[in-house]
């Protein structure tokens, strides 16, 4: 019974977001008439899966939580079994509760606001799918179903970053918030990995028990690629901007988003895995370094934004810094109740933020004088600390030349060897026919080609004739010694090429992989 | 650079100076959102004929002027827009030269007229190589008469084929294609543009003879080499020439790499750009604020590290030689550039439009520096110095990386004359339309990196092909007929005026020449202006056909003296209003005014800390009104104080702390979540009740307080002033001034009540709140206007000097002050405590007819927003639009002047009883009381510059939301209090939300005048103001004879000609609401029978 209950949970919102996708796909909740039962599809969702909740919360409160619930198999291959399970503890029901009610607000306070937007549907469909996939992270009793919520709750923030997709700053956001946060659900795939490699499973219960046992370096691994998810997913220092950058959707969706729900599910990660972090005294140094590192950034950040939704951002950044902190210093319990509060506070005041001209007297605060005459520091939080060109120096731009010279290998070499047409051989242009027209005509001795086949043939006749002519003719037969050269040039450049950073970089990676295979 | 000390002196300053104030010609020139007031967004464009200032203005900043032709084409098919205007306006446009003969067919003479409707209805736009292909192929256009020709004319072209022996359509309209193309002498010709890598030899030499065949061939350079150097040499100077005219080095760069270097530093400028404009989001600024941006900037600049991991290496030189003053520096790096003296305000024009939003908030407060806001200096030469450093800096690290030259236009220019080959690529890679095959070519070379570079023959090569590609007919480049451009166009145009293949071949070459010349004529501009004038004709026609019937109507009617008379604002909106109060009650008689009551004063409430002028923006007011509380209410007045001070500092501290602080803001956040959480429930599913709660709660908590407005003056011996606004007036200017009044509307017999209404929008969570409070009150609620007019009114001093002036108030008369929210359509009262008793009783009648008048105005109003409940009662349709009031998630509280079209300034007895759909600004002006147009003169001056600025805001934000309005309200994010802009780091957007304006139709503003045309003509004449709206065609006038009732329309540079009124007479229905019931669109006016107990 329990279990059937639980995957309604995160399963209601996604059979709504389903549904309005095949309203849309089958032009039936199209355009403005297609509102109300788009929206009522969403509300229907969401709220049902509240009320699943709520019943699952009393049946807690009166019986004791559930614990890990397993409703079926999910996948399995070999030996790897993953289950649909459910963990129903206190953390994960409350959590869940409050999720599902702020996106049942959300929902409906965008009925009204969203009216009339042609991406309507779009925006509750993806709204749907995200309350889906946070109920799915939240309540799921197995790293890879948390995984999978996570994802999909990282898919829809992309896609509504995206919302306004004509403007090329909302589109160039949206992809700098999903590249960072894709580092940190490499962390997560190797976690995952580890998990199954070294405790055979992946239920979070045995997961955390196993972990416990690992001597400090294994569990400090397992550990430290789920927090360099929850790190980055949380926007904290160093993929920090990448919130700052989000802001590009509808007031709601940056709600949700950014200000109540998916920014706190790297804090939702790191009460769950608790048994490790206490297990590895390094994670709990790493938190609470990063969770202070990122509360200082936020908070000087916050300072200085003189728009709202910045502003917003970044202190939702300095609190979520501060539940890092808190559970670095090993207050679970702690992090746990600030983050609800902050979650319906945030939410508020986000959907408050249009108004925000009239809900204030006065101007800020000024900060203390001490702080006002900080040049540097305030030029360096003006900067937000030099993060992002740091990141595009350090892994954009070497990832741009490796990708610019692997096409430049591509065109030049692989493109030949394996025969594909990169550059044209036939006179294509007025010059060359001019230049022909002076001196000899090639394609007068190959006679008049008609037909595919012929065309064809004297295609192919050109192209011999043509590297014939380069190859062998050129120059009386010095055409072959050419050819070497260019090798010679070619293998130069290679040399050079690897003696790039990025080319050691990669070796050293590509070394490492093998290894650890 | 510490060389540029500036030897020529005062003249380049004066140079960059007199550059700055142009500027607000092209800029927005809204202010800081706050004191949102409508205006002209063209107001720059003002002194020219409104269709040059549009197209001036489209030349500028790309925006469209006029809705798409193909809209119009919409509203043509959809009845909107009738084909008879449209024929009229292109008779009206005598430098069309209509009337000319093209050509004599077989149906008759074949006029100018007849080629412009075609080419106007039926789209006759050029078609790209690609395009042809594709109607020839995938739509049989040479097959097939073309869909959108009307039947009767398909019929009569087929009939005339047929009759010539061509028996099938298909035949028919090959024919008219064949006829076509001899008449201009081409040859079919359809190639698919990746034809061209394989040239066939015939092909091949027929293009080299075509293009190069009049050259000498010359031993070295080959004949096509010459040609493609001198068409890359003829590119290049054109673009160099434009820099400073439409392009700055930014835009010079990016027309030749592609590559935006504004792009990577612009969220960073913005960023502090806000910060230094901040009127009080931030609670840091930068410790040099005060010493104006430019000082700034650099003192941030050269403690920022951006350049180390930027390829910026000469970042700290650049500073480091910048001078101190920012002119000094615009001087030097314009110069650095080498661009002309002449060329420099063309260029800090274009700068600026770069960024116009911010650009045009800098300029605001720079031309502001009184106003409230930043603390520090706002100069735009600061923001312009900036501007330029940025661009010299990155534009010098992309020209080294590319070119290995400085970023000077006489370098770059020097180094592309010697790579014309890689010049001739890059500029049609990334300015013209070049077939995919060669996209990708190019952009393939423009992509090699530094270590990688493509060779000059790499670049001589694709040129080549993109040359030999444009000599082909599918690039469409040649003079003369193409099959594109003359071609399909004819082929079209003979359908559309049923021509048949033969006749084309018989068409005489002038005739030919006239045909294109017609069709060159008709350009964007021109067929956008047409279109418009054609649209704004039904409206026209039938708002004078209203008003002509209604006329009529009411001469024949008698009356009863009114029981009250109540006065409003102007404001079209308040046109429903009044007609439901009249409804409700027809002995009320109304009266419309600017809704500032000819009282312009500084206002203080009691709770505000400033004052605020509530009167039309550019007066300034010499007086200062406050409200106070009474001496007995004291007490209550203290506490008052006390705990509203405590309520709003909680509410300051719960908004603003719990985004400033850390580890207090944790705590603030923990205590308010969960009333947070509670309140959002209740806000986002109750919205009314919440609303509702909150409203009696803050009463409850704030203690209501009796209060007066100080209306006369304490020391009536000082002077007022605009400069020393005096508080209160003396019992002379309160006489002047309500007399003023009273005689501007023709308000002389009074009744018992009199109620001045003045007007504001209540809603949440809208920037944009001040945009439906308002106009005449800059933007404000009217409310202290009206309360201030009617304590005057009432006083026995004022009534007596009154009485000495002729205007006798009854002794049993009373004045009395309420505001309409036209959002919740709601009326608030004010001193009613002052009211004499034996008027309760009538004042409770007319409180009843106002509650009524509010529920038919919901009603009326929910027709046009598509989220309230259909078929509601009237009761519902109230409690809806007051819950909307209070919703938070409503970006349509209301939908504010949307549709307003025209303003009638004459008697109530021309309007009243009409159905005007809140479409029309009502101005009450009694032309017997005012031979000589006195009144009228000021009328004109105060309503109209209001009026026009209110609809041509509406009607840009609408024709072209993307440029002059400000898109979407959902994705806005409040910048700094002033402004709202897209996301994090994108421009600021001015104008009007997508959400106010989608259902308005963008028309000029009718000003319909029941005044002597000659009246009018003087006014006019010694008017600048209204020569400049009306003579320019920014709004049109219409005159009404008071005598004869006789029409007349204001024709620029001609003057005034009769309307010739239409056969249709207007509609009669019973009662507004049968007229819109089961509308959602907008209506035309319509004769109400209902409102019939009228008095003279």
């Amino acid at each position: 019974m329990l279990e059937t209950a639980a995957v309604l949970v995160p399963g209601l919102p996604l059979l709504a977001a389903l549904w309005i996708a095949l309203g849309w796909a089958t032009g039936r909740n199209r355009g403005e008439a297609g509102e109300r039962v788009t929206a009522r599809a969403a509300l229907v969702g969401t709220g049902s899966a509240l009320a699943v909740l709520l019943i699952l919360d009393l049946a807690a409160l009166w019986e004791g939580p559930a614990g890990q619930v397993v409703a079926g198999e999910w996948l399995a291959a070999g030996g790897y079994r993953v289950h649909l399970s459910f963990t129903l503890d206190p953390l994960a029901l409350s959590a869940a509760t409050l999720t599902a009610l702020l996106c049942l607000l959300t929902l409906h306070f965008a009925i009204g606001y969203m009216h009339r937007e042609a991406g309507f549907q779009r925006f509750f469909g993806l709204l749907s799918l995200f309350t889906a996939a946070m109920l799915l992270l939240v309540t799921s009793g197995n790293a890879v179903l948390t995984f999978a919520g996570w994802e999909l709750a990282g898919l829809c923030s992309y896609l509504l970053i995206g919302y306004a997709y004509d403007r090329p700053m909302a589109t160039g956001n949206a992809v700098r918030a999903l590249v960072a946060n894709r580092i940190g659900e490499a962390g997560f795939l190797l976690s995952i990995a580890l998990a199954f490699q070294w405790t055979g499973g992946v239920e979070w219960p045995g997961v955390l028990s196993a972990a416990t046992g690992f001597e400090t370096l294994a569990a400090g691994v397992l550990g430290g690629g789920l927090l360099l998810a929850a790190t980055a997913k949380s926007a904290q220092v160093p993929f920090a901007p990448w919130l700052g950058r989000a802001l590009e959707g509808p007031t709601p969706s940056s709600a949700l988003f950014y200000g109540a729900v998916m920014v706190h599910a790297g804090v939702y990660l790191v009460i769950r895995i608790e048994p490790i972090i206490v297990e590895v005294p390094a994670l709990g140094v790493f938190l609470a370094v990063t969770g202070a590192l990122t509360a200082l950034y936020g908070f000087l950040g916050g300072l200085l934004q003189a728009d709202v939704k910045s502003g917003l951002a970044f202190s939702v950044t300095a609190q979520v810094g501060l539940m890092f902190l808190a559970c670095g210093l090993g207050w679970f319990e702690l992090a746990g109740w600030h983050m609800g509060a902050h979650a319906a506070w945030r939410a508020y005041q986000f959907l408050s933020a249009p108004g925000y001209l009239h809900l204030v007297s006065r101007p800020a605060r000024p900060v203390p004088a001490w702080l006002a005459r900080r040049r540097g520091l305030y030029t360096a939080t003006l900067r937000r600390f030099w993060l992002d060109p740091i990141a595009d120096w350090l892994l954009v731009e070497p990832v741009r030349a490796l990708a610019s010279e692997t096409q430049a290998f591509d065109a030049r070499v692989v493109s030949r060897v394996i025969g594909l047409p990169s550059e044209v051989g036939a006179p294509a242009s007025l010059a060359e026919w001019e230049a022909q027209g002076e001196g000899r005509a090639v394609g007068a001795d190959l006679g008049e080609a008609r037909g595919a086949a012929g065309r064809l043939m004297a295609w192919l006749a050109r192209t011999l004739g043509w590297l014939e002519d380069r190859l062998v003719m050129q120059r009386g037969g010095a055409g072959a010694g050419a050819v070497l050269r260019r090798v010679g040039e070619y293998l130069l450049h290679i040399d050079d090429l690897f003696s790039q950073p990025r080319y050691l970089f990669l070796i050293i990676v590509v070394s490492l992989v093998v290894v650890l295979s | 650079m510490t060389e540029g000390r500036l030897e020529d002196g005062d003249d380049v300053r004066e140079t960059v100076r007199a550059a700055i104030a142009h500027l607000s010609h092209g800029l927005p020139a809204q202010a800081p959102i706050r004191d949102f007031v409508h205006h002209n967004t063209l107001h720059g464009f003002q002194a020219l004929p409104f269709p040059e200032a549009v197209d001036a203005a489209r030349r500028l900043t790309g925006a469209a002027a006029y809705l798409a032709d193909d809209h119009f084409r919409d509203l043509l098919r959809a009845g909107r827009v009738r084909r008879a205007d449209l024929a009229a306006v292109v008779d009206e446009a005598s430098e069309l030269d209509p009337d000319a003969e093209v050509a004599e067919c077989a149906g008759g003479p074949l006029r100018r007229r007849e080629v412009y409707l075609a080419a106007l209805m039926h789209p006759l736009r050029p078609v790209t190589g690609c395009q042809l292909t594709w109607l020839s192929e995938e739509l049989a256009a040479f097959e097939a008469v073309q869909p959108d020709v009307d039947p009767p004319t398909r019929e009569r072209l087929l009939a005339t084929a047929r009759a010539r022996g061509l028996a099938s359509e298909r035949e028919a309209v090959a024919d008219l294609w064949a006829g076509c193309l001899a008449r201009l002498g081409l040859a079919h010709f359809i190639l698919h543009p990746e034809d061209l890598l394989d040239l066939d030899p015939e092909q091949a030499q027929a293009m080299l003879a075509r293009t190069v065949g009049d050259l000498p061939g010359t031993p070295g350079a080959s004949r096509v080499q010459r040609r493609l150097g001198a068409e890359s040499d003829k590119v290049l100077d054109e673009l160099i020439g434009r820099v400073g005219v439409d392009l700055t080095l930014r835009g010079l760069l990016l027309a030749l790499t592609g590559e935006d270097i504004l792009e990577p530093v612009r969220p960073a400028l913005l960023r502090q750009l806000a910060n230094h404009l901040d009127h009080g989001v931030a609670a840091w600024h930068s410790p040099d604020r005060g010493r104006g941006f430019y000082v700034a900037w650099r003192e941030a600049a050269r403690a920022d590290l951006v350049w180390l991991f930027t390829d910026l290496p000469n970042w700290h030189d650049l500073l480091d030689a910048l001078p101190d003053d920012p002119v000094e520096t615009v001087v030097v790096l314009l110069k650095r550039m080498g661009l002309p003296v002449a060329r420099w305000a063309g260029y800090l024009e274009r700068l600026a439009l770069e960024i116009p939003g911010w650009s045009g908030m800098v300029l605001w407060h720079h031309l502001h520096p009184g106003a409230a806001g930043p603390s520090g200096p706002v100069d735009m030469t600061d923001y312009l110095a900036v501007r330029l450093v940025l661009e010299r800096a990155l534009g010098r690290r992309l020209c080294a990386r590319l070119w290995q030259v400085d970023s000077q236009l006489d370098l770059i220019r020097w180094h592309l004359r010697h790579h014309r080959a890689e010049l001739y690529v890059r500029h049609a890679l990334f300015n013209a339309r070049l077939p995919e095959y060669l996209t990708r070519l190019a952009q393939r070379l423009v992509d090699r990196g530094a270590e990688d570079p493509a060779s000059p023959e790499d670049w001589q090569r694709l040129a080549h092909l993109v040359w030999t590609w444009r000599q082909s007919p599918s690039a469409d480049r040649g003079e003369g007929y193409t099959l594109h451009r003359s071609a399909w166009p004819l082929f079209r145009l003979a359908q559309h005026l049923g021509l048949d293949g033969d006749e084309v071949r018989a068409l005489p070459t002038p005739a030919l020449r006239a045909i294109f010349d017609c069709l060159e004529r008709l350009t964007p501009a021109q067929a956008g202006y047409l279109w418009l004038q054609a649209y704004e004709r039904p409206y026209r026609d039938a708002l004078l056909g209203a008003l002509a019937g209604n006329r009529a109507r009411a001469s024949a009617r008698g009356g009863t003296p009114p029981t009250a008379q109540v006065l409003f604002c102007m404001d079209d909106r308040e046109e429903g209003y009044r007609r439901h109060l009249e409804e409700a009650n027809p002995s009320i008689e109304t009266f419309g005014t600017a809704g500032f009551f000819g009282l312009p004063m500084y206002w203080r409430g009691l709770d505000d800390t400033g004052l605020t002028p509530l009167c039309p923006v550019g007066v300034t007011p010499a007086h200062q009104v406050h409200e106070v509380a009474g001496a007995e209410a004291a007490a209550t007045l203290l506490a008052h104080r006390s705990r509203r001070g405590w309520r709003v500092r909680l509410q300051d501290l719960l908004h603003q702390e719990s985004r400033r602080g850390l580890i207090a803001s944790a705590a603030l956040i923990a205590l308010a979540a969960p009333a947070a959480l509670a309140l959002l429930a209740a806000k986002v599913f109750v919205p009314a009740a919440a609303g509702r709660w909150m409203r009696v709660l803050r009463t409850r908590v704030d203690l209501e307080v009796p209060t007066r407005a100080t209306v006369t003056a304490v020391a009536p011996a000082v002077p007022a002033s605009p400069e020393h606004p005096r508080l209160g007036y003396t019992d002379d200017e309160q006489a002047d001034r309500v007399e003023g009044l009273l005689r501007a509307i023709g308000l002389i017999r009074f009744a018992p009540l009199v109620v001045i209404v003045g007007h504001g929008s209540s809603s949440q969570n809208n920037p944009h709140r001040a945009a439906y409070d308002c106009g005449a009150c800059s933007g404000r609620h009217g409310g202290p206007n009206a309360r201030a007019f009617a304590a005057m009114a009432n006083r026995a001093e004022v009534r007596a000097l009154l009485r000495g002036r002729g205007v006798v108030i009854p002794e049993d008369t009373w004045f009395l002050a309420a505001e309409h929210d036209t959002c919740a359509e709601s009326i608030a009262w004010m001193d009613l405590d002052l009211l004499p008793r034996a008027l309760a009783e009538p004042f409770a009648r007319l409180r009843a007819d106002l509650t009524a008048a509010s529920r038919g105005s919901a009603h009326e109003r929910c027709r046009r927003l598509a989220s309230a409940p259909r078929d509601a009662r009237p009761e519902q349709a109230l409690r809806h639009v007051a819950g909307r009031a209070l919703d938070f998630s409503q970006t349509r509280p209301e939908l504010g002047h949307a549709n307003n079209a025209a303003a009638v300034i004459g008697r109530r007895t021309l309007t009243r009883g009409v159905f005007f759909d809140r479409r029309v600004f009502l101005i009450s002006y009694d032309p017997t009381l005012d031979p000589e147009g006195e009144v009228l003169e000021a009328i004109l001056l105060a309503a109209t510059p209001v009026g026009a600025g209110i609809n041509l805001e509406y009607y840009f934000s609408t024709v072209s939301n993307e440029h002059y309005g400000s898109g979407s309200k959902v994705t806005h994010n409040l910048a700094g209090l002033f402004g709202v802009m897209d996301g994090a780091s994108g421009d600021l957007r001015t104008g009007l939300p997508r959400q106010m304006i989608e259902v308005h139709e963008p028309m000029r503003l009718q000003v319909v005048v029941e005044a002597r045309t000659d009246l009018l003509g003087r006014i006019h004449a010694r008017q600048p103001v209204l020569r400049e709206l009306i003579g320019n065609a920014w709004v049109h006038l219409v005159a009404m004879d008071p005598e004869s009732g006789a029409l007349s329309l204001f024709r620029p540079g001609i003057g005034f000609v009769a309307w010739a009124p239409e056969d249709r007479a207007p509609t009669t229905v019973a009662r507004s609401a049968d007229w819109y019931a089961g509308e959602t669109g907008p209506l035309p006016p319509a004769l109400l029978a209902g409102s019939g107990g009228y008095h003279a």
